[in-house]
């Protein structure tokens, strides 16, 4: 027997193999216990014969492996390329509810003011004409008072009209410094159309601390607006009337379809108004017992809804309470 | 209020375009709504199309009885021939003419030469109608005979006019008017004021005026004047053409020039005809019972005790300050006129508004209380416009008042307005401001507050407004220095957004839904006195109600897999002024009984709680398949409230919260393999699962890591009235690993437990 010329059999034979049934007859015939390497290896007497044997028989076998390796690769590569899906099939569905936009708002503006220090309360909904109006330096004949606007429960009770109440509240509770918002339903006499709800929602902000200024009112009002409405928006403040704040100041966004050029959604000023805010008034701290002197606080009170409405364009604000899951699974 | 420009332009003299202007107000004064163009487009030498002319001649048209043939001097040395329809003038005449070319406000293309009826036509005499200026089209514009012919039009009358629509915020009733408008803006744009300064005409053959004001609160002022040989006709162009711009309507001459003081001034003005004044005097007084009034709208009012009147001593002749009545209205026969320039008291005003469901242009002044002080230029004003236009004589003259409020006076710290503002304004700066705005300031700043602010500014934050407003475009903007702040959700707040998320996750919706709604399971609900409909009448004490409506919807726009959830507050009664304010979760899902508990077996282990449910009743749920927790319910659906199978859930947040614990803490169940071991046991239908899972736990007890029931089989192999339970129990030490002889024990146990309790017998 030749070993150089075996191998070079065998190893032609293992590369030759097309399948793994041809391998395995290509190994039981250079490896087999009837082979000519297994013959030859059980005559061996000499220890350099085995040696040169052993080796060729070691290599033969790693030749087969490697050669095994080789095919099952392919016949996987075969067989995987048969499996082939059309990957443009819809999933398997999963079901995922999905929270009011209003919700959403809410969140995002609670977060950007908890990212802020500010902490978040929760108003109450049924309030007395004290803490909705009196305290709130409502004048006599000031028109929320009248029951043409308000919903009262009787003379000295009402559904809120505002989150403002909150402000009495959190001050009456607490020392200042106080940064606070406050998030919930109001109520109001509106018969419902396209832009008004008898309920709503509001976002209540108050800031009461020593040396707060008006400039931190819009530098807070300022950023609050490009969170949610973008960091390349515009902002525009000027001055309003609340019986709450003085100075009071009514907080605008340039239009975020006409960029400020003017379209019908803007009335074709190019701004469009967002909300009321100000500087606390004096009387609310001498309801509360705070020092005025001392302290100087802002306080804003704007509409989710509106935030909604300017934001995501919807069209009438009766659909965000018929709960329409076309309308629901949008956002 | 619409304020067109030419007029206001007239008051103040300032360097800025109409968009500067109508900017600065809105910043510093008052919301514009927006600014209006009126009349003749200002392109191509347009307004020089139009010009004053005279008429020299007229004559019938040979060809059409309804036309006139003009000859009509414009300026131009040869006079025009102009082809007019309008009948309302002769030779003489001084008249607005737009030549050929001129583009009309009222035509598409630009008017041209052309014949009418073989008579050529070279321009076109205007009606006010045709260039923005009124209504009117029944005649041409008279002009004064004064102007020479070929003067522009546009010198003469506002033919090109911007008009800025503004709002006042409540408490700047002084910018319901021209001067105050241009007072303002001569203060923010550093302009200069001429406001009108009319001559008092003078009284002749004076007669006594008697006025007699019962109510001093309620009308604090009052000055009557007389007017005899007033000749009652129509107003000049010009005033006819400022109140049309103005948003009103023009009627006579001495109706429109009380409209017009009021427009300048702010002060609404009154006049009467004096000869149907019994009495010819005035008493201001309340209504009496029964008393009613015809006012000028033609309504007949029954008036309330609390109305304020104007009487003539005998019968009511207007509802103070809101209209007046019909029987003593000025018309045409009118020769002696009672002119009324007074001052009411807001509250009271408002309320008899209210009352009468009427609003006027007065009515809208008074009720957000204008300055007393101003019926005397309103007064002088009217009555020199009266006498002008009607040759009427001013013959008699009073002024009820017990003394007119003091301007107060507040003590100011330019440093604290810096302050507040968070700019240093420097103090020459703010003490300008305040002088241009009307404010009287000492050098020791005790600023004296003008009388048309008076009822505003009272206070020395008030006053900072002043000066916050005017630089309020240059105010950086800042954040607050916040070194006490702490900013995190209190535990409630952060649970609420866990429920929300896992609902969410679990497949469900979030609904909103009205808080008051038609009716309410709770016959003690609270009921609003006057809801705006008897849908939204009760304050509710449960959210499930609203949250089938919500199906009910989604099922009618084709949805199938409804599951819906709201987070909202509920309204319970509490015997105290307020009703007790909860929080709960409700949800509403398709599906039964095994669907609704699965959703909330997912939110309690999300909360770490245990879900512990006992058998209950809710009229909203079906009989046999309604629970309840220790936080409220949940069940399937009553059938008659939703067509299908439901379920539905509500909890109260705070006791559902209550047993969150603050922190989960470790447990072992790693170290030590669990024994896993499954039984079934046959016992009685009756015997609910959930005592059995409960008796094995106590049973095994604290070895026992979980016990479940995973299958109820009932058939023959188990009998009638009887069930096959399948439990799936884990023992597990965190100490030792169990041995198999202990975990049979503990197995043994529970069996016999079982057996004892509820005459269990396991099934091979």
């Amino acid at each position: 027997m030749n070993p150089t010329e075996l191998e070079r059999r065998a190893l032609s034979a293992v590369s030759a193999a097309a399948t793994s049934d041809e391998l395995e007859r290509a190994r039981v015939e250079y490896l087999g216990r009837k082979s000519e390497l297994k013959l030859a290896l059980r005559q061996v007497r000499d220890r350099e014969t085995g040696m040169t044997l052993n080796a060729l028989r070691e290599r033969l076998e790693r030749a087969i492996a490697e050669r095994e390796a080789e095919l099952e690769r392919a016949e996987l590569d075969r067989r995987l390329a048969e499996e082939r899906v059309d990957v443009t099939m819809p999933g398997e569905p999963v079901p995922r509810g999905h929270l009011h936009l209003i919700t959403q708002i809410r969140r995002e503006v609670e977060d950007i003011f908890l990212g802020l220090g500010y902490t978040v309360v929760d108003g109450r909904e049924v309030e007395t004409t004290h803490y909705n109006f009196d305290a709130l330096n409502f004048p006599p004949g000031h028109p929320s008072r009248s029951p043409l606007m308000t919903l009262f429960l009787d003379e000295e009770t009402v559904l809120r009209t505002e989150t403002s109440p909150s402000q009495i509240r959190t001050m009456e509770a607490q020392e200042p410094p106080v940064y606070m918002v406050s998030l919930g339903r109001v109520y109001r006499r509106d018969t419902p159309d396209a832009t008004h709800t008898p309920i709503f929602h509001q976002v209540e902000g108050l800031a009461v601390d020593e040396g707060i200024t008006l400039g931190d009112l819009l530098g807070t009002l300022d950023y609050l607006l490009k969170a949610l409405f973008g960091e390349d928006r515009s902002t525009d403040f000027r001055i309003h009337h609340f019986p709450f704040t003085e100075p009071s100041v009514e907080a605008y966004v340039s239009c975020h379809l006409c960029d400020g050029s003017g379209c019908t959604v803007c009335r074709h000023s190019g701004w469009i108004e967002v909300g009321g805010s100000g500087m606390v008034d004096p009387n609310l701290f001498d309801v509360v017992g705070y020092d005025k002197e001392r302290y100087t606080g802002f306080a804003f009170g704007w509409g989710l809804e509106r935030i909604a409405v300017l934001r995501h364009g919807i069209p009438d604000l009766r659909e965000l309470w018929r709960n329409d899951p076309r309308l629901l699974e949008q956002f | 209020m619409r304020a067109p420009l030419s007029w206001l332009r007239e008051y103040v003299t300032v360097d800025a375009s109409t968009e500067e202007l109508a900017r600065r107000l809105s910043v510093s004064a008052l919301e514009v709504d927006r600014i209006i163009d009126v009349g003749v487009a200002d392109i191509d030498g347009n307004l020089d199309r139009f010009l004053v002319g005279r008429v020299l001649e007229v004559v019938p048209h040979p060809n059409a009885d309804r036309l006139r043939v003009c000859q009509v001097d414009v300026g131009e040395g040869d006079a025009r021939q102009i082809v007019c329809g309008a009948w309302n003038f002769d030779a003489g005449a001084t008249v607005a003419v737009a030549l050929p070319g001129a583009l009309l406000p009222t035509l598409d293309v630009p008017l041209d030469e052309r014949e009418l009826r073989g008579r050529l036509s070279r321009g076109m005499i205007l009606a006010e109608d045709e260039v923005g200026l009124g209504p009117d089209h029944a005649g041409i514009m008279l002009l004064p005979d004064t102007l020479e012919p070929g003067t522009p039009l546009v010198d003469v009358l506002p033919i090109r006019e911007q008009v800025l629509d503004v709002t006042p915020t409540i408490n700047r009733v002084d910018l319901l008017s021209m001067v105050g408008l241009a007072r303002e803006v001569a203060a923010l744009l550093d302009g200069e004021l001429h406001p009108p300064e009319p001559e008092d005409p003078e009284v002749v053959d004076r007669e006594p005026v008697e006025v007699v004001v019962e109510d001093p609160e309620g009308c604090p002022r009052y000055i009557g004047r007389v007017f005899r040989d007033v000749s009652v006709g129509p107003s000049p162009q010009w005033l006819r053409s400022r109140l049309h711009l103005a948003g009103m309507r023009s009627i006579s001459n001495v109706v429109d020039v009380t409209n017009y003081v009021m427009l300048v001034y702010g002060s609404p003005l009154h006049a009467f005809d004096r000869s149907k004044l019994s009495g010819g005097r005035i008493v201001v007084r309340r209504a009496r019972p029964g008393e009613a009034l015809r006012t000028l709208d033609g309504v007949l009012r029954e008036l309330d005790p609390r109305d304020l009147l104007i009487t003539d001593g005998e019968q009511p002749v207007a509802l103070a300050a809101i209209m007046g009545g019909e029987e003593s209205e000025v018309g045409t026969e009118t020769t002696e006129v009672l002119l009324e320039a007074a001052n009411f008291e807001p509250l009271g005003i408002l309320r008899s508004s209210e009352r009468h469901a009427l609003r006027t242009e007065g009515s809208n002044r008074w009720e957000k209380g204008v300055d007393p002080h101003l019926a005397e230029p309103a007064a002088v004003l009217a009555s020199r416009l009266i006498v002008d236009l009607s040759g009427a004589r001013l013959t008699g003259h009073v002024d009820v008042h017990s003394g007119l409020p003091e301007r107060p006076v507040v003590r100011f710290r330019p440093t604290r307005a810096s302050r507040l503002i968070g700019m240093e304004v420097a103090e020459a700066e703010q003490r300008a401001l305040l002088t241009r705005f009307g404010f009287d300031v000492s050098p020791e700043w005790e600023v004296t507050v003008p009388t048309w602010r008076a009822r505003d500014v009272t206070r020395e934050v008030d006053v900072i407004e002043e000066v916050a407003r005017a630089v309020l475009d240059r105010v950086p903007h800042t954040m607050p220095l916040r070194r006490h702040v702490r900013g995190r959700l209190t535990k409630e707040q952060r649970l609420r957004r866990v429920v929300e998320d896992v609902l969410v996750g679990a497949g469900l919706s979030e609904a909103y839904t009205w808080s008051l709604v038609a009716s309410d399971p709770r016959p003690d609900a609270i009921r609003l006195p006057d809801p705006m409909s008897a849908d939204q009448a009760v304050l509710r004490t449960t959210i499930v109600p609203g949250l089938v409506a919500a199906a009910r919807t989604a099922l009618d726009v084709g949805a199938d897999a409804v599951r819906l959830f709201e987070i909202a507050r509920v309204y319970l009664p509490s015997g105290e002024r307020l009703p007790e304010e909860r929080w709960r979760v409700a949800g509403v899902v398709r599906g039964g009984y095994a669907t609704v508990k699965g959703v909330l077996e997912t939110l309690y282990g999300a909360l770490h709680l245990e879900l512990r449910v006992e058998r209950g009743e809710h009229p909203l749920l079906h009989p046999g398949k309604a629970a309840v927790t220790a936080a409220g319910w949940l069940g399937e659906l009553h059938p008659t409230l939703l067509e299908g199978t439901w379920g539905a859930f509500e909890l109260d947040l705070a006791d559902l919260f209550a047993a969150v614990p603050e922190r989960v803490v470790y447990e072992d169940v790693l170290t030590y393999p669990a024994v896993r071991q499954d039984i079934a046991v046959v016992v009685d239908e009756e015997v609910e699962v959930g005592a059995l899972v409960d008796a094995a736990r106590e049973a095994g007890g604290t070895l026992v890591r979980e016990a479940r029931v995973f299958d109820v089989y009932r058939g023959e192999q188990v009998g009638t009235g009887q069930k096959s339970v399948a439990i799936h129990l884990a023992f597990q030490s965190p100490e030792r690993t169990l041995t198999d002889e202990e975990a049979a024990e503990l197995r043994e146990r529970i069996v016999a437990a079982l057996a004892e309790r509820f005459g269990a017998r396991l099934r091979s």
